[in-house]
């Protein structure tokens, strides 16, 4: 929400200063340029292409490195606390458990994402030069939740398979950011851009503003659906742990201890 | 057979292994309906896991099981709705409080009045604040939080592993008595412990597991019954070592020989007729005697680490 308030303000100086910026960004080096919308780079100046720039493309990272974290703790968090363990000795079967607190995180995030919204349309209701209906602003909004939603999937399914909720965590972490320096990379360097196809960021709409593609929303809900029902699968077939399981250890290493 | 006359918890062959650690190794044992089972075995023995088992908490390598009338893997919400279960390490979201944790708890098992009012009754006899945040609670109060959940809505079948585990001792007292009372009710009580006193003092029948295999399923009293006798005797002058030949009393054995022959004791594994008939002929100042029960029949499947059954000679 803050991001939104404090980000519009500075459109107005931008574009105050176009005539001694615009040099600047036309002299950086094709490689740095990418990490500031490669070819877009320019748009910078248009109100559009700053909120997409100087906003909406910082989003999906946050918002994957915080999906990345709450999806890999939502049962497994609980699991290595010992928690689940007594929670599902209560009747409550695996897949209510699994299913409610899925849409809770995810609803959650939505919150996130609408709370984001609204601080970026009491932005632009301040600022000067930016002048976009409330519905407009919300759809980039939903390219980003598609991406949350991705990473949010992606760590829950490799925390059912992996040892503990840190590893999964970082792996999906790591793929965020991978991902993202992959995607402003392949800006730069056309070989890359075959390999930038498999990075979910790729698929993020920055410009979303001007008008949402339905394809590459359907994709990474398409992925994030295989995801849920990985890890759903996943949850149903597993031995809970017990407290204390977890860590760095390998399960072939750490299955003595939770004998009892 | 009706589904009441049918045993409550049946398992056959139940066998659970992690890589190549077998923590179950084909267990088979019955429960009847209404009697207090006693699951006795040291750490690591496979106790919990077996109970998790049943809860379908984990999922047996092989084998079968039947708990209240339902395969755990087929329906374990109809298993978990019938069960009361107090886990040996019990874990709460440490921020909430007692009422809130109860409530929660309550909710999922459909929160009817009577389980709040039973709740309210047993946090009232075992003294818990239930307006006290859990992290702020020791471990034996919050032991009394599981306990409640587990005896709040009435369960046909409590699943209680190491269930005194850090309470004080009126509180154990407390716990014992509760678990005669539902029994009364016509509960059925799985109690695994590895303290054989309580297990004794409660169970019914038992069954011993040693690394992950039942050793003996038994009544207690049977068990307690097979256990020795030790008296300890205090002579008025000693008795020289060499006239303690024991070898023709059968069933006698001499455990301790001691301030010089004046204080011996014996383990009486049969008559005591003929210890009685040999002591008689020396001066007896003090006579004691105590059934070692069901300990010394635990420790008996544990080579190794019985506590003193051995025989000593006297020097």
């Amino acid at each position: 929400m803050l991001l939104g308030l404090i980000t519009t303000p500075f459109y107005d100086l931008v574009a105050e200063n176009e005539r001694q910026l615009r040099p600047v960004i036309q002299g950086l080096k094709p490689l740095v340029k990418s990490f500031i919308g490669g070819e877009q780079a320019e748009d910078l100046f248009t109100p559009q292409g700053f909120l997409a720039l100087r906003y909406f493309a910082f989003l999906p990272v946050i918002l994957g490195i915080f999906a990345s974290v709450v999806g890999s703790g939502m049962l497994a968090s609980d699991e290595e606390r010992g928690i689940l363990d007594f929670l599902l000795a209560h009747p409550a079967g695996r897949s209510s458990v699994f299913l409610g607190r899925l849409a809770a995180t995810f609803l959650t995030m939505v919150a996130i994402l609408l709370l984001a919204w609204f601080g970026l349309w009491l932005g632009v209701l301040r600022a000067e030069s930016l002048n976009f209906p409330p519905g407009q602003i919300l759809l980039p909004y939903i390219s980003v939740l598609a991406v949350g939603t991705f990473f949010l999937t992606l760590s829950l399914a490799l925390s059912m398979t992996m040892p503990s909720r840190v590893t999964a965590a970082m792996t999906a972490g790591f793929i965020v950011l991978a991902g993202e320096i992959l995607t402003n990379l392949a800006k730069a360097i056309m070989e890359l851009k075959l390999a930038a196809r498999f990075s979910p960021l790729t698929y993020f709409q920055t410009n979303a503003m001007s008008g949402l593609e339905i394809k590459p929303l359907m994709g990474l809900l398409a992925f994030a659906i295989i995801w849920t029902v990985l890890a759903w699968l996943g949850f149903q077939r597993r031995d809970i742990r017990v407290a204390g399981d977890g860590g760095w250890k390998l399960p072939f290493l750490s299955r003595k201890n939770r004998i009892n | 057979m009706s589904k009441d006359s049918q045993p409550i918890i049946r398992v056959n062959s139940l066998t659970k292994s992690y890589g190549g650690f077998h923590a179950l190794r084909g267990i088979d044992f019955e429960v009847q309906r209404g009697e207090v089972f006693g699951f006795l075995g040291p750490n690591g023995a496979g106790k919990t896991t077996a109970i998790r088992c049943m809860l379908d908490l984990i999922r047996p390598s092989s084998g079968s099981l039947l708990v209240a009338g339902h395969d755990p893997q087929r329906n374990p919400v109809a298993v978990r709705a019938r069960c009361g279960y107090l886990p040996g390490e019990l874990r709460f979201d440490e921020n909430i409080t007692v009422s809130a944790a109860l409530n929660f708890f309550q909710q999922l098992r459909g929160a009817t009045a009577a389980c709040r009012r039973r709740a309210a009754v047993l946090s009232d006899r075992l003294e818990l604040d239930t307006a006290s945040r859990i992290k702020n609670l020791s471990k034996g109060n919050k032991q009394k939080i599981g306990i409640v959940s587990a005896f709040m809505h009435e369960p046909e079948l409590l699943l209680l592993d190491e269930p005194t585990s850090g309470l004080d001792p009126l509180v154990q007292q407390t716990v014992m008595d509760l678990v005669a009372e539902v029994q009364h009710g016509g509960a059925t009580v799985f109690f695994s412990s590895h303290v054989l006193s309580e297990v004794q003092a409660v169970a019914g029948r038992v069954a011993i597991i040693r690394d992950g295999s039942i050793v003996e399923v038994s009544d207690t009293s049977a068990l307690s019954g097979r256990g020795k006798v030790e008296v300890r005797v205090r002579f008025a002058c000693p008795v020289p070592p060499e006239k303690v030949q024991l070898a023709e009393l059968s069933g006698v054995t001499l455990i301790a020989f001691e301030d010089d022959g004046r204080l011996l004791e014996f383990a009486v594994s049969e008559n005591m007729d003929g210890l009685v008939k040999w002591l008689a002929a020396y001066p007896v100042a003090t006579l004691e005697t105590r059934q070692c029960g069901l300990e010394e029949v635990f420790h008996a499947h544990y080579p190794g680490k019985e506590k003193h059954v051995s025989a000593i000679s006297p020097s």
